[in-house]
């Protein structure tokens, strides 16, 4: 009784074995053919995320507000029409304060007519009342610690070695959760993808050499970009740093943008 | 019931809508979309899973506390939880943009995201606490009803027999214990199953609205006062259909724990708005400026006062005076109780998932949302996922409910497995 | 082995069922999990190949000057050196590709679009009222774009 056990689960044992040692290049082979069906991989491999580390600042003293940038990465990123936008201009103006009020600083109004991208033609309030205003180009910060990234249930949305947050549009399943966890504003659901875009930073500009296309049309350099390991000999990004003290937005949030400010008011925000 | 008062709840926030321009202040222009990112949908969902929380911690009152009056309702809390556990996933499938895809959330959990928890806790929630709970405790009647019934029924008892027929005392008593064990495990994972739901909104720092400590904590308080409610309602209708006398003990009993939970939500929630105005934070005007105009119906009527200050005095003051009261009035009261609150609750969430949407996140402006009627996110959609549960109960119900099938003698709050002849689902009294 | 069927039969067939439900999930999971997922990150590493293949649409300044150096040096002794081209050409990168795809003339309401005068300016940015600076008249007549300080 106690050897026929025994032999019978030695048998057990070498079968479980063969079966196993045969199923193993069978299911590899299944894999492989089912990752197919969902994934298709055509793209080069000739860039090293771990070698470059992209930047982008803001010199809100340049910015004429033409909305070139935003029209421009509308047409470059083929963004949505509609209330779609991955980079948009805010118009402060602050008034002067009222006749015999005691304050600094009168009322403040913000707009951002089409995210600024056909310009800003008409001014709201009349000029001999404004006691500032200037305006603001916006795009995702590229928080060192997004919150976005962090609430993605799939891993779909994601910060990349090389200091981007990017969207895997063919991962993504459109919950929406890192549109409301952006402090910013800076994601929205495509009403044609039904997935969440941002700001990849021209991912596919960048990449092979070139500005992202708001920095390329921006005409007064109100936008500054570039890569903080391969700084050029000559690098603006460098002697924005030196020229100027920055600021982020929302920094009590802790998201710790890597898009910095100079010249920031305290309304913006 | 309440998909009747959802469409009347639309009606009026409509009306109020339309009546508003589309934003007013400034608004981040990403924002300024037609509707919600998170819509009707986004609130039905908390809400029927705060249902299940709650309907749960009913019925482990029995088992685990020992609430001997509460046996009436034992099962049919088990059956409403698992009712509208079952419908829990619906609305967040159907508001994804791509549900095809909803199967990553379990390949590639990102476990920094309390979403992508979602599936582990829901799975662990349905499989490893009620349905297991349930098997246990119906194991014994699977087999002799498998034994009686014919027909599509016999099938459905033999399967889930699982191929058990031990029926011996040893075996019982094994199933006893071993469904005290689940029930001690549920009581944890039902406030977990809710508390993540709350900590889903309390996480989200950009949001001043949800951004919060307290959240997961009122969302499970919330969650059983609503989940109590629904037992306390379904009870009394069940029992209006079969026209079976209603045991006011068990009754009484119910709308005392309704009454201490609503109590502590209340207080927690009133704690929640005293620190909101006293710390007066960034974006504080905002929301108030928005709590004010935007959702002054469902959050001061809807939400305070009909779900929380009239339930409060109904069951209160019947706490104090209940011997006086004569039976029929205090049925009213309760059930008049049970559905405002269970308005009230679907008014919190509202509160909570739509008003964290009418302000934008730059806090200088708010905004408006119209409600389509028809389409994903519309209220006739809502309706039925809100309906959706109540007719799988009246299955549940008819399948293992019936009253036609004997019940074996084991009561669910002893462990120890005693055979007495007849047990807490005797037909003259109990459903 | 002989005290797993010892086990009382209903937790056994429990076990069973777990053991089912995990290693259906452990199957799914080997088989559903993208191939490069991890590579970098918790997301797929091919997402960033896929991100950078997409096509442009601004060619960027480079691949303007290199047929057209004469404009950029012109360009470069002016007040508009630092303007690309496209900020007032428009997106070229079709035309870049092939020189043979003309180009949309650039409209001249288009200097408005940074001179026109406006409050909320930087106050050392050039900027006219049109209405009042010779109305009527248009922008090229008496100013070169591409040498803002020469007179035609």
């Amino acid at each position: 009784m106690k050897t026929k056990v025994s032999r019978r689960s030695v048998l057990g044992r070498i079968g479980a074995v063969l079966a196993g040692v045969l199923s193993a290049p069978a299911a590899k082979a299944a894999k492989t053919t089912v990752q197919k069906l969902l994934v298709s991989t055509g793209a080069s491999k000739d860039y090293d995320p771990t070698k470059h580390q992209w930047q982008m600042a803001i010199d809100i003293n340049k910015c004429i507000g033409c909305g070139l940038c935003a029209e421009a990465c509308k047409t470059e990123n083929h963004v949505p029409e509609g209330p779609y936008y991955r980079t948009w201009i805010e118009r402060y103006i602050i008034r002067k304060p009222q006749a015999g009020a005691v304050e600094s600083r009168g009322d403040v109004l913000v707009d951002s007519p089409e995210g600024g991208m056909h310009g800003f033609s008409d001014c709201p309030v009349p000029k001999e009342e404004i006691l500032h205003s200037f305006f603001v180009p916006k795009l995702c910060n590229l928080c060192a610690h997004s919150p976005c990234a962090q609430v993605c249930p799939v891993g779909a949305t994601f910060d990349t070695p090389d200091g981007a947050v990017l969207v895997d549009p063919k991962y993504c399943i459109g919950c929406g959760f890192c549109i409301q966890a952006c402090p910013y504003g800076c994601r929205f659901l495509s009403p044609l993808t039904h997935t969440a875009e941002k700001c990849t930073l021209c991912y596919h500009r960048v990449t092979r050499g070139l500005m992202p296309a708001c920095v390329e049309v921006c005409p007064t350099q109100a936008r500054i970009f570039g890569d903080l390991k391969n700084p050029l000999p000559d690098d603006p990004l460098q002697k924005f740093f030196q020229n100027n003290r920055v600021q982020n937005l929302k920094p009590h949030l802790g998201t710790d943008p890597r898009v910095v400010y100079a010249g920031m008011d305290k309304e913006v925000r | 019931m309440p998909a009747e008062i959802t469409n009347l709840v639309a009606t009026v926030t409509n009306v109020m809508v339309e009546a508003v321009p589309h934003f007013e202040g400034y608004a981040y222009p990403n924002e300024a979309t037609a509707g919600p990112l998170w819509g009707v949908l986004i609130v039905v969902y908390p809400y029927i899973t705060g249902l299940v929380a709650g309907a749960f911690i009913m019925a482990s009152l029995v088992r685990v506390f020992k609430v001997k009056a509460l046996e009436p309702v034992y099962r049919l809390s088990l059956l409403t939880a698992l009712a509208f556990l079952l419908c829990a996933p619906l609305p967040l499938l159907f508001h994804l943009g791509h549900p095809e895809r909803c199967y990553e959330v379990m390949m590639t959990p990102h476990l920094t995201s309390p979403m992508a928890i979602f599936g582990f806790v829901y799975a662990w929630y349905l499989m490893a606490v009620l349905l297991l709970e349930l098997w246990f405790d119906y194991r014994q009647d699977f087999v002799e009803w498998s034994k009686t019934e014919s027909g599509f029924q016999g099938i459905l008892y033999r399967a889930f027999m699982l191929g058990v027929t031990d029926e011996s005392e040893k075996a019982v008593r094994l199933d006893m214990k071993v469904g005290w064990i689940i029930s001690i495990i549920g009581i944890p994972s039902a406030f977990l199953l809710h508390g993540y739901v709350g900590f889903i909104f309390g996480s989200i720092k950009a949001n001043p609205w949800w951004g919060n400590v307290l959240m997961p904590i009122i969302f499970i308080m919330s969650a059983m006062v609503s989940g109590i409610a629904l037992c306390v309602f379904n009870y009394m209708v069940l029992s209006w259909v079969r026209r079976r006398a209603i045991d006011m003990r068990c009754l009484d009993m119910m709308t005392m724990f309704l009454f201490y939970a609503l109590v502590i939500d209340a207080a927690i929630e009133g704690l929640d708005w005293i620190h909101r105005v006293y710390s007066a934070e960034e974006g504080f005007q905002v929301m108030q400026w928005m709590a004010r105009e935007k959702l002054f119906y469902t959050l001061n009527l809807g939400q305070a006062t009909m779900g929380t200050l009239v339930p409060l005095l109904l069951l209160g003051s019947l706490q104090l005076v209940r011997k006086k009261v004569p039976e029929l009035a205090r049925r009213r009261m309760y059930f008049a109780s049970a559905v405002l609150i269970l308005v009230g609750v679907f008014a919190m969430r509202w509160n909570v998932v739509i008003g964290g949407q009418l302000f934008s996140k730059s806090l200088r402006g708010v905004l408006s949302y119209k409600m389509e009627l028809a389409g994903m996110e519309g209220w006739l959609m809502a309706g039925f996922l809100i309906v959706l549960p109540f007719i799988i109960l009246t299955v549940f119900v008819k399948l293992f409910l019936s009253e036609r099938l004997p019940t074996s003698g084991h009561l669910p709050h002893e462990d120890t497995g005693s055979s007495l002849p007849s047990g807490f689902i005797a037909p003259a009294r109990d459903i | 082995m002989r005290r797993l069927f010892n086990m009382p039969p209903q937790i056994l067939r429990l076990f069973l069922l777990l053991v089912g439900i995990v290693s259906s999930y452990g199957v799914a999971r080997y088989f559903l999990t993208p191939p490069t997922f991890g590579e970098y990150g918790w997301y797929r590493g091919v997402a960033l190949a896929e991100l950078r293949a997409r096509p442009l649409v601004f060619a960027g300044r480079k691949a303007c000057e290199e047929c057209h150096s004469d404009e950029a040096t012109k360009l470069a002794k002016f007040a508009h050196k630092n303007v690309s081209c496209e900020a007032c050409h428009g997106p070229r990168h079709e035309h870049a590709q092939d020189p043979d795809i003309k180009t949309q003339v650039v409209s001249f309401s288009h200097c408005l679009r940074c001179h026109e005068a406006n409050p909320s300016r930087p106050k050392m940015h050039k900027q006219i009222v049109s209405k009042t600076h010779y109305s009527g008249s248009k922008c090229i007549e008496c100013h070169v774009p591409h040498a803002p300080s020469e007179v035609p």
